[in-house]
């Protein structure tokens, strides 16, 4: 402390002078530092000069200060120094000349390589070679790996050559091959897979629905049913019963709400389907979109009792406003549930008058009428789920001779999948399972990944191996877009990991930004977006304070022209370009990470670059990622 | 912070002679000691002498520099490392309040036996060492208000603020002028995944724990000047946070934690990062107890000008050409303004935003500066830091096709002078 105080204060005239002084011999009394150069000239006369010994003079009064002025244990440490320094050279000096060797050897074994393009060839064999060398890496293999690249930190020209050996190339097409061969079958055999986000306001049966549903296609043990009745009846919440299959934590069966998402799998005569139940209380909404993000089509339950669907509808309600956020996140396929029709004495006018007050502003929010389906259900009691046999369908049979809700969800579309694509995979959960390791949940956002590759952690530098991947409890061998898997990771350092994160395979990275320009469109909001405005930006399962930090220009919304340049506000439904900047929040104190994420443009990547914007609890608007600004 | 001693003559020419006591003290004299300015402080130097048989011999020495200064950098405290937390749990340690550093560098400009004048220089503010400032342009009317300001007998309000998500909390202190984030604290809990829950209430349970120790360790509950404690969050994390912390205080016989009880105050916000914190002072819960306060009504402020953009956008106006057209008209009724303007190195500058000021004034206009080291200063920085409220409603096209009218008209009158000149 005292001596940072004391280098500040000193005069820049005499900061040459001093800096002799306070080189190791800092705050000494005159006596102290003459001793100090005596001692020095004594062990130079064993150690031999700066230049001879490679030992600076600045180590040696270190030394010296350390052991307290004994010469001989500042010697005999010095030369320990001195030896661990010519070690070091040595081994760099000897990949040196492996690396030499290698690349001689290459060129020698590559006759194909046209003369004139030689050094270009050269450098381009160089990483394919040393690729082709670890076939699947095993654990002996990831030790040696690390030391390696612990090396590089110092030996940075080294970087190229032992830069972590991307798949074989050959094995990566192999593998596209056979997926490819696999998704035909797939496609043939009529069992697709796909995965659903249930979504709507705060308490329309989304999770009883899931609970219930489980159980009529045979997903929930009696046992496990009777559990789930006897518990919640206990703490007086019996009509959650259902509910509790993916209500799972204790605050949330003691509050009766969903507050983060749940995973399940069902599967229906023809497809696999992964669900993702969503909270609808507005202050998980985060977690919400999170979920939302790792699916292709939607559920929408609606309560029809009298005021509540109205509730859910009005302005500031989440049936509303879930629906703009999964069309926004890409989501083309919606089912309308229409529940609690029990309410309602199932009347058929309740459920026509809340079809026709939805279809319209589905349209209005960009889903097409033919991808928008309807069905009459009453979850509690499993009417119209996957039959409308029981006692309690008596009513609703009078007037409904429609699909039921699994007959709907049979006919959902899959999405096409991009397996060519390079390998994201934003991570929504990180977890530690007794036995199986770390695992990341989350979903394959283009690409393929397979168990033993090393994949890369973005930000930051981390990486790790794959040591197992796994679905609704099977275990895979890869896994390809589209899919909602776990990937059990080894050779992991775990501070890497965060929800938010993206991994990807070494050689092609997503990039990382802070700033970037995007196209918008505002939603129905009360107070207009200013040049500087705070919001929370979502991209993910990740949200991070940024501003808008320009107002680029408004854009017609059919046909994109500019309306107007730097606009002064951005009003509601407004299409517009703008630039969004990550905001570093710290105004005293230590500050939050470096705000950095990763994010590609929507033309490289449509699932890497959407971003959904939100302020005060209100999603504002979404938009795509039009360039990146570094 | 003590006025010590003031002289300055109506024109704003002369001398003011504080001494700070806290950070906060450090803030403001950041904010007052500009490029150009003369300022007077100890310094500690280190002096050599060659004795008569050629060996130095150095010594330090004590003394008053005057210096012409040339730059002023802040750093503000860093009371804790970031992060992670497993460890922050495990070091009981007592907080260490290092404070903030202000460093004012200049060519020295008194005679002085040591150092020769025009030598460079840089002091070290320090708490409790008199500093004297001499305006290079003198003092106007921001100059002088901030040291009146500054030196108010006794402390304003302080609040202690934690901001809570699931696993995440961030540790604030509100001053009138400053907010310290003391500690941001993470404890991964992972979410809920279809089979079992307990990995998920386990990370919760070491999330409060480790939270608990935090909160011992940075807010300073027992302080009577710590007004109010606020725990905010979105969902419902702060009940479970200030449920775990009093039946921790009552399991530990924490008398003192418990006798804060009613400093507590639970604050929904909507999401958990710091900014938030506008949020919680525009809270109708902190706006009752603690509205008088600098930093609820900046708060208070910038959400009535956001209101205004949504119920008159023609009465809501940002930006710095902007503003000053407006209150040319006189229209501004409320002037919300950042201090980091008033510290532009551009001495033209900052007195067009003085004039500013003075000029709303004058109108009767209401002028709020708000300070940089809180969230909603920050806010307005990032809005151009000026924006104004204005008592009747203008179009700013209208008025900026105005504006070239009445430019192009003189410019006109200038070109006919100069024909009939010619
Ligand atoms: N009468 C009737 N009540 C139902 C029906 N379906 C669900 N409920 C009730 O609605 C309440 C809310 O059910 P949940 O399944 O928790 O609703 P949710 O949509 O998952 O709620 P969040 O996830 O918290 O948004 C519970 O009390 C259910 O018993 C139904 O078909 N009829
Ligand atoms: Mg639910």
């Amino acid at each position: 402390m005292s001596r940072h105080r004391y280098v500040r204060n000193i005069d820049v005239d005499e900061e040459l002078e001093e800096d002799i002084l306070s080189d190791g011999g800092d705050d000494l009394s005159p006596e102290d530092y003459e001793l100090l150069m005596d001692r020095v000239d004594l062990v130079r006369a064993t150690l031999g000069s700066e230049d001879q010994s490679g030992i600076s003079d600045h180590e040696v009064k270190d030394t010296l200060l350390y052991y307290n002025y004994a010469v001989e244990q500042s010697v005999n440490w010095l030369l320990e120094e001195q030896a661990r320094k010519n070690a070091a050279k040595e081994r760099k000096a000897a990949k040196e000349r492996e690396k030499a060797a290698k690349l001689a050897q290459s060129k020698a074994t590559s006759p194909k390589i046209a003369r004139p393009s030689a050094p270009k060839a050269a450098k381009k064999t160089a990483p394919s070679k040393s690729g082709s060398g670890t076939a699947t890496p095993t654990r002996a293999v990831d030790q040696r790996q690390l030391d390696i690249s612990a090396l590089n930190l110092t030996a940075k020209e080294d970087a190229p050559v032992e830069e972590e050996p991307p798949k074989p190339t050959i094995a990566l097409e192999k593998l596209l091959e056979e997926v490819r061969k696999e998704m035909d079958t797939q496609e043939r055999s009529e069992k697709r897979s796909l995965s659903l986000v249930v979504i709507g306001h705060v308490d329309a049966g989304k999770s009883t629905l899931m609970g219930r549903l489980l159980y009529e296609l045979g997903r929930v043990e009696e046992k496990k049913r009777m559990a789930n009745e006897r518990g919640s009846s206990k703490i007086g919440k019996s009509s959650f019963s259902w509910a509790w299959e993916l209500d799972g934590t204790t605050e949330e069966r003691e509050r009766g709400i969903t507050m983060d998402i749940a995973l399940q799998s069902l599967s229906t005569p023809h497809r696999e389907i992964t669900i993702l139940d969503a909270p609808g209380h507005k202050d998980f909404i985060p977690n919400m979109i999170s979920g939302a993000s790792q699916a292709d089509s939607a559920l929408l339950v609606v309560d029809s009792a009298t005021g509540e669907f109205e509730a859910g509808f009005e302005r500031g309600g989440q049936t509303r406003e879930h629906l703009l956020l999964v069309r926004s996140l890409g989501v083309s396929q919606v089912i309308v549930a229409v529940n609690k029709l029990d309410q309602v004495q199932w009347e058929k006018s309740r459920y026509e008058e809340i079809c026709s007050t939805l279809k319209p502003f589905l349209v209005q929010s960009g889903f097409q009428s033919s991808k928008t389906r309807f069905v009459p259900i009453g979850a509690m009691a499993g009417v119209n789920l996957s039959s409308r046999d029981s006692p309690e369908s008596g009513a609703l049979k009078q007037w409904y001779k429609g699909p039921t809700l699994v007959d709907l969800l049979d006919t959902l579309e899959p999405p096409s999948r991009d397996i060519m694509a390079p390998l994201r995979f934003p991570i929504s959960n990180v977890f530690k399972e007794q036995g199986a390791g770390i695992g990341v949940a989350g979903r394959v956002c283009g690409g393929v990944v397979q168990v033993g590759e090393r994949l890369r952690i973005l930000p930051g530098d981390g990486t790790a191996v794959v040591k197992s991947i796994s679905n609704d409890d099977h275990s895979l061998p890869w896994a390809a877009d589209g899919s909602n898997v776990i990937l059990y990771l080894t050779s992991v350092d775990p501070v890497h990991l965060s929800i938010g994160s993206v991994m990807c395979r070494p050689d092609n990275l997503i990039p990382l930004a802070t700033a970037f320009t995007a196209r918008i469109i505002t939603f129905d909001i009360d107070i207009p977006v200013i040049a500087g405005a705070s919001v929370e930006l979502y991209h993910h399962s990740r949200d991070v304070p940024a501003s808008i930090s320009k107002l680029v220009s408004t854009l017609d919304r059919a046909t994109g022209a500019v309306v107007k340049k730097n606009p002064r506000v951005l009003a509601k439904t407004t299409s517009a370009e703008v630039q969004i900047t990550l905001r570093n929040t710290s105004m005293s104190g230590p500050s939050a990470q470096a705000p950095i994420i990763p994010l590609e443009s929507f033309s490289n990547n449509k699932d890497m670059g959407r971003i959904l914007i939100r302020r005060s609890g209100e999603t504002i608007g979404a938009g795509v990622v039009l360039s990146l600004l570094s | 912070m003590k006025l010590v001693n003031k002289y300055v003559d109506k024109n704003g020419a002369g001398h003011v002679t504080l001494r700070p006591e806290d950070d906060e003290d450090m803030w403001h004299l950041y904010n007052l000691i500009q490029e150009g300015d003369s300022v007077r402080a100890p310094a500690i130097r280190r002096v050599q002498n060659v004795s008569a048989t050629g060996s130095t011999e150095s010594h330090r020495v004590r003394l008053n520099l005057t210096l012409a200064v040339t730059r002023v950098t802040w750093a503000p405290s860093t009371s804790a490392s970031a992060g992670d937390l497993a460890q922050a749990a495990e070091s009981s340690s007592t907080p260490q309040n290092s404070t903030a550093a202000l460093h004012v560098t200049g060519r020295v400009t008194s005679e002085n036996p040591h150092v020769k004048m025009g030598a460079f220089h840089t002091l070290d503010l320090e708490v409790n060492r008199d500093v004297r400032i001499e305006k290079a342009d003198g003092w106007d009317s921001i100059a002088l208000g901030r040291v009146q300001e500054s030196c108010v007998p006794g402390r304003g309000a302080e609040v202690g603020a934690v901001v809570c998500g699931e696993g995440t909390a961030i540790f604030c202190l509100l001053s009138e002028h400053m907010t310290v984030i003391l500690q941001r604290l993470e404890v991964p809990i992972p979410r809920k995944i279809a089979t079992g829950s307990s990995a998920h209430e386990k990370g919760l349970s070491r999330f409060y724990s480790t939270l608990y120790s935090s909160f011992l360790r940075h807010i300073p509950y027992a302080n009577p000047s710590l007004r109010a404690i606020v725990i905010a969050s979105p969902g419902w994390v702060r009940d479970g946070v200030y449920d775990y912390i009093m039946s921790e205080a009552s399991r530990t016989g924490n008398k003192a934690l418990l006798g804060a009880r009613n400093k507590f105050l639970k604050v929904h916000v909507n999401s958990p990062h710091v900014h938030s914190l506008v949020e919680v002072l525009q809270s109708p819960e902190i706006v009752s107890q603690l509205k008088e306060t600098k930093f609820a009504r900046e708060g208070i402020m910038l959400d009535k000008f956001h209101k205004m953009l949504g119920t008159d956008e023609m009465r809501a106006w940002y930006g710095p050409e902007h503003v000053i057209l407006a209150a040319d008209r006189g229209a501004v009724g409320t002037l919300l303004i950042s201090d980091e303007l008033f510290r532009s190195n551009d001495a033209a500058l900052r007195k067009k935003f003085v004039s500013l000021v003075e000029s709303v004034r004058e109108r009767g206009g209401e002028v709020v500066i708000f300070s940089s080291m809180h969230e909603s200063g920050q806010q307005l920085n990032q809005l151009s830091g000026v924006a104004a409220i204005l008592t009747y409603p203008l179009d700013v096209e209208i008025v900026e096709a105005e504006e070239r009218e009445a430019k192009e008209e003189e410019e006109r009158k200038a070109a006919e002078e100069n024909g009939k000149g010619q």
